[in-house]
Protein backbone atom coordinates (compact mmCIF):
# COMPACT_ATOMS: atom_id res chain seq x y z
CA UNK A 1 0.00 0.00 0.00
CA UNK A 2 0.81 3.45 -0.40
CA UNK A 3 3.30 2.92 -2.78
CA UNK A 4 3.80 3.07 -7.20
CA UNK A 5 2.94 0.05 -8.85
CA UNK A 6 2.76 -0.82 -13.11
CA UNK A 7 0.54 -3.05 -14.50
CA UNK A 8 2.60 -3.65 -17.98
CA UNK A 9 2.45 -6.30 -20.83
CA UNK A 10 4.52 -6.76 -23.63
CA UNK A 11 4.19 -9.34 -26.97
CA UNK A 12 0.97 -9.40 -26.68
CA UNK A 13 -1.66 -10.58 -29.30
CA UNK A 14 -4.86 -8.61 -29.19
CA UNK A 15 -8.37 -10.04 -30.74
CA UNK A 16 -9.48 -8.61 -34.37
CA UNK A 17 -11.88 -5.89 -32.14
CA UNK A 18 -12.26 -3.16 -30.32
CA UNK A 19 -10.25 -4.15 -26.75
CA UNK A 20 -9.21 -3.15 -23.18
CA UNK A 21 -5.70 -3.26 -23.09
CA UNK A 22 -5.23 -2.39 -19.32
CA UNK A 23 -8.12 -2.43 -16.87
CA UNK A 24 -8.19 -1.55 -13.30
CA UNK A 25 -11.16 -1.06 -10.64
CA UNK A 26 -10.73 0.28 -7.39
CA UNK A 27 -10.99 -1.47 -4.27
CA UNK A 28 -14.00 -1.09 -1.99
CA UNK A 29 -14.12 1.51 0.47
CA UNK A 30 -12.78 2.51 2.61
CA UNK A 31 -9.53 2.23 1.32
CA UNK A 32 -6.85 4.04 -0.81
CA UNK A 33 -7.54 6.11 -4.05
CA UNK A 34 -5.66 5.01 -6.57
CA UNK A 35 -3.94 8.37 -8.91
CA UNK A 36 -3.03 6.68 -12.18
CA UNK A 37 0.40 8.99 -13.33
CA UNK A 38 1.09 7.13 -16.63
CA UNK A 39 -0.07 5.30 -19.64
CA UNK A 40 1.75 3.69 -22.34
CA UNK A 41 1.09 1.84 -25.66
CA UNK A 42 3.30 0.57 -28.40
CA UNK A 43 3.45 -1.99 -30.63
CA UNK A 44 7.03 -4.12 -31.05
CA UNK A 45 6.72 -5.49 -34.53
CA UNK A 46 8.48 -4.26 -38.06
CA UNK A 47 5.06 -3.12 -39.30
CA UNK A 48 3.99 -0.71 -41.20
CA UNK A 49 3.31 3.15 -39.76
CA UNK A 50 -0.41 3.45 -39.60
CA UNK A 51 -1.82 5.74 -37.41
CA UNK A 52 -4.40 4.62 -34.22
CA UNK A 53 -7.30 5.66 -31.96
CA UNK A 54 -6.52 5.27 -28.59
CA UNK A 55 -8.68 6.07 -25.03
CA UNK A 56 -8.60 6.38 -21.62
CA UNK A 57 -12.39 5.26 -19.99
CA UNK A 58 -14.16 4.69 -17.18
CA UNK A 59 -16.73 1.46 -17.39
CA UNK A 60 -19.54 0.82 -14.89
CA UNK A 61 -20.76 -3.01 -14.77
CA UNK A 62 -20.49 -5.20 -16.46
CA UNK A 63 -17.21 -4.86 -16.33
CA UNK A 64 -14.75 -6.34 -19.50
CA UNK A 65 -13.50 -9.92 -19.22
CA UNK A 66 -10.25 -9.74 -18.96
CA UNK A 67 -6.66 -11.84 -18.97
CA UNK A 68 -5.37 -12.35 -15.14
CA UNK A 69 -2.59 -9.88 -14.72
CA UNK A 70 -1.35 -9.05 -11.05
CA UNK A 71 0.56 -5.55 -10.61
CA UNK A 72 3.93 -5.11 -10.00
CA UNK A 73 5.37 -2.68 -7.43
CA UNK A 74 7.90 0.32 -8.78
CA UNK A 75 9.99 -0.22 -5.53
CA UNK A 76 10.61 -3.14 -3.95
CA UNK A 77 10.66 -2.00 -0.47
CA UNK A 78 6.66 -0.87 -1.22
CA UNK A 79 4.34 -3.19 -0.37
CA UNK A 80 2.20 -5.49 -2.54
CA UNK A 81 -0.66 -3.48 -4.51
CA UNK A 82 -4.39 -3.28 -3.06
CA UNK A 83 -5.08 -4.39 -6.15
CA UNK A 84 -5.15 -7.80 -7.62
CA UNK A 85 -5.33 -9.94 -10.52
CA UNK A 86 -8.34 -11.48 -12.17
CA UNK A 87 -10.44 -11.82 -14.77
CA UNK A 88 -13.62 -10.57 -13.95
CA UNK A 89 -13.06 -6.84 -14.00
CA UNK A 90 -14.90 -6.43 -10.34
CA UNK A 91 -13.99 -4.04 -7.78
CA UNK A 92 -10.21 -4.45 -6.12
CA UNK A 93 -9.11 -6.08 -9.54
CA UNK A 94 -7.19 -5.42 -12.59
CA UNK A 95 -6.49 -7.24 -15.90
CA UNK A 96 -4.75 -6.87 -19.39
CA UNK A 97 -5.90 -7.72 -22.88
CA UNK A 98 -10.13 -8.18 -22.45
CA UNK A 99 -11.84 -10.63 -24.20
CA UNK A 100 -15.06 -9.52 -23.94
CA UNK A 101 -15.87 -5.61 -23.62
CA UNK A 102 -19.33 -7.01 -21.76
CA UNK A 103 -22.39 -4.34 -21.87
CA UNK A 104 -21.18 -1.82 -18.41
CA UNK A 105 -21.47 1.89 -20.15
CA UNK A 106 -18.19 3.19 -21.52
CA UNK A 107 -16.89 7.09 -20.45
CA UNK A 108 -14.42 8.58 -22.70
CA UNK A 109 -12.29 10.73 -20.58
CA UNK A 110 -9.15 10.99 -22.61
CA UNK A 111 -8.75 10.42 -26.44
CA UNK A 112 -5.69 10.44 -28.34
CA UNK A 113 -4.38 8.80 -31.81
CA UNK A 114 -1.10 7.53 -32.10
CA UNK A 115 1.97 6.25 -34.93
CA UNK A 116 2.49 3.08 -34.30
CA UNK A 117 6.32 2.91 -34.80
CA UNK A 118 6.48 5.74 -32.28
CA UNK A 119 4.08 4.42 -30.19
CA UNK A 120 2.10 7.03 -27.04
CA UNK A 121 3.15 8.06 -23.75
CA UNK A 122 0.76 10.35 -21.50
CA UNK A 123 2.18 11.31 -18.46
CA UNK A 124 -0.02 13.16 -16.25
CA UNK A 125 1.26 16.11 -14.61
CA UNK A 126 0.32 16.79 -10.91
CA UNK A 127 -3.12 18.94 -12.18
CA UNK A 128 -4.19 16.00 -14.25
CA UNK A 129 -3.69 12.82 -12.52
CA UNK A 130 -6.89 10.29 -13.02
CA UNK A 131 -7.89 9.98 -9.43
CA UNK A 132 -10.32 6.92 -9.06
CA UNK A 133 -11.49 6.83 -5.56
CA UNK A 134 -11.88 3.12 -3.50
CA UNK A 135 -15.31 2.33 -3.90
CA UNK A 136 -15.79 3.95 -7.28
CA UNK A 137 -18.99 2.41 -9.02
CA UNK A 138 -16.58 2.27 -12.83
CA UNK A 139 -12.67 0.87 -13.17
CA UNK A 140 -10.60 2.54 -15.62
CA UNK A 141 -9.52 1.04 -18.98
CA UNK A 142 -6.63 1.85 -21.29
CA UNK A 143 -9.24 0.73 -24.99
CA UNK A 144 -8.04 0.42 -28.52
CA UNK A 145 -11.54 1.44 -29.97
CA UNK A 146 -11.18 -0.02 -33.23
CA UNK A 147 -8.88 -3.13 -34.11
CA UNK A 148 -5.50 -2.60 -35.14
CA UNK A 149 -4.00 -3.65 -38.63
CA UNK A 150 -1.15 -5.63 -36.81
CA UNK A 151 -2.20 -7.95 -33.96
CA UNK A 152 0.44 -9.18 -33.13
CA UNK A 153 3.10 -7.60 -30.33
CA UNK A 154 1.65 -5.16 -28.45
CA UNK A 155 3.52 -3.98 -25.52
CA UNK A 156 1.61 -1.93 -23.10
CA UNK A 157 0.88 -0.78 -19.82
CA UNK A 158 0.05 2.05 -16.80
CA UNK A 159 1.17 3.14 -13.88
CA UNK A 160 -0.52 4.59 -10.69
CA UNK A 161 -0.20 5.28 -6.70
CA UNK A 162 -2.16 4.36 -3.71
CA UNK A 163 -2.54 6.65 -1.14
CA UNK B 1 22.50 -4.58 -31.81
CA UNK B 2 21.02 -5.85 -35.16
CA UNK B 3 20.40 -9.48 -36.30
CA UNK B 4 19.74 -7.82 -40.07
CA UNK B 5 21.64 -5.51 -42.16
CA UNK B 6 17.89 -3.88 -42.48
CA UNK B 7 16.69 -4.33 -39.20
CA UNK B 8 16.97 -1.75 -35.96
CA UNK B 9 16.82 -4.09 -32.89
CA UNK B 10 16.04 -1.99 -29.53
CA UNK B 11 14.82 -2.50 -25.97
CA UNK B 12 12.30 -0.86 -23.80
CA UNK B 13 10.30 -1.53 -20.97
CA UNK B 14 12.07 -5.01 -21.28
CA UNK B 15 10.78 -6.26 -24.98
CA UNK B 16 12.65 -5.90 -27.87
CA UNK B 17 11.48 -3.23 -30.13
CA UNK B 18 12.35 -3.93 -34.32
CA UNK B 19 12.32 -1.41 -36.70
CA UNK B 20 12.92 -1.22 -40.36
CA UNK B 21 13.41 2.69 -40.44
CA UNK B 22 14.65 5.02 -37.99
CA UNK B 23 12.68 7.34 -36.28
CA UNK B 24 11.66 10.83 -37.97
CA UNK B 25 12.73 14.08 -37.25
CA UNK B 26 11.20 16.20 -34.66
CA UNK B 27 9.24 13.04 -33.13
CA UNK B 28 8.90 13.77 -29.74
CA UNK B 29 8.53 11.62 -26.19
CA UNK B 30 5.96 12.34 -25.15
CA UNK B 31 3.47 12.18 -26.56
CA UNK B 32 5.31 9.57 -28.81
CA UNK B 33 6.53 6.40 -26.30
CA UNK B 34 10.01 5.53 -28.10
CA UNK B 35 12.85 6.81 -30.62
CA UNK B 36 14.61 4.29 -32.53
CA UNK B 37 18.03 5.70 -33.85
CA UNK B 38 19.84 4.91 -36.43
CA UNK B 39 21.78 2.35 -34.18
CA UNK B 40 18.51 0.91 -33.63
CA UNK B 41 18.89 1.76 -30.27
CA UNK B 42 15.38 2.44 -28.25
CA UNK B 43 14.96 5.70 -26.27
CA UNK B 44 12.40 5.90 -23.85
CA UNK B 45 11.79 7.57 -20.35
CA UNK B 46 12.02 5.56 -17.40
CA UNK B 47 10.25 5.72 -13.70
CA UNK B 48 12.62 7.86 -11.90
CA UNK B 49 11.79 11.49 -11.16
CA UNK B 50 14.01 14.60 -9.98
CA UNK B 51 12.79 17.48 -7.83
CA UNK B 52 12.30 19.62 -11.54
CA UNK B 53 9.50 17.33 -13.06
CA UNK B 54 11.88 15.61 -15.42
CA UNK B 55 12.03 12.06 -15.83
CA UNK B 56 15.03 9.63 -16.31
CA UNK B 57 16.44 8.58 -19.82
CA UNK B 58 16.93 5.15 -20.98
CA UNK B 59 18.38 4.23 -23.89
CA UNK B 60 17.96 0.23 -25.10
CA UNK B 61 16.45 -0.22 -21.13
CA UNK B 62 19.74 1.52 -19.59
CA UNK B 63 19.72 4.37 -17.78
CA UNK B 64 22.07 7.18 -19.21
CA UNK B 65 22.08 9.01 -16.19
CA UNK B 66 20.29 11.94 -17.00
CA UNK B 67 16.72 13.37 -16.57
CA UNK B 68 14.66 15.56 -19.23
CA UNK B 69 11.38 16.85 -19.63
CA UNK B 70 11.13 15.78 -23.32
CA UNK B 71 13.48 13.85 -26.08
CA UNK B 72 13.61 14.67 -29.42
CA UNK B 73 14.59 12.90 -32.95
CA UNK B 74 16.56 15.87 -35.04
CA UNK B 75 18.58 15.55 -37.92
CA UNK B 76 20.04 11.86 -37.26
CA UNK B 77 20.09 12.99 -33.64
CA UNK B 78 18.83 12.46 -30.30
CA UNK B 79 18.37 15.72 -27.89
CA UNK B 80 17.34 15.78 -24.58
CA UNK B 81 15.59 18.98 -22.98
CA UNK B 82 15.21 19.77 -19.32
CA UNK B 83 16.53 22.83 -17.00
CA UNK B 84 20.03 22.28 -18.94
CA UNK B 85 18.64 23.04 -22.01
CA UNK B 86 18.81 21.53 -25.17
CA UNK B 87 21.95 18.50 -25.27
CA UNK B 88 22.57 16.22 -27.66
CA UNK B 89 23.94 13.08 -27.69
CA UNK B 90 27.40 12.60 -28.28
CA UNK B 91 29.25 10.97 -32.01
CA UNK B 92 30.77 8.57 -29.47
CA UNK B 93 27.67 7.47 -27.96
CA UNK B 94 28.67 8.07 -24.73
CA UNK B 95 27.63 11.44 -23.56
CA UNK B 96 24.82 14.20 -23.56
CA UNK B 97 26.68 17.61 -25.03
Amino acid sequence: MAGGYSLSAGGITIANQAVTLTWVNPIASPNLDLSFRRFWINQSNNMTAVNLRWQLNTQVTAFPTVVNQAPNKLAIADSASLITGNTTGAAGTCGINASLENAGAKTIIYADSFNTTNGALLVLTPEEIIEMAAGAASGLGMHLPVAPGTLTGWVFGCVWTED
Amino acid sequence: MSDDNHLLIGRANGHLFRREDKTESYVVIPPAHIITDSDGAAWTFGFKYNGYGEINVLRNDVDTGEFAERIEYRRGQVRIFGKAGWRTFSRSRRHFI
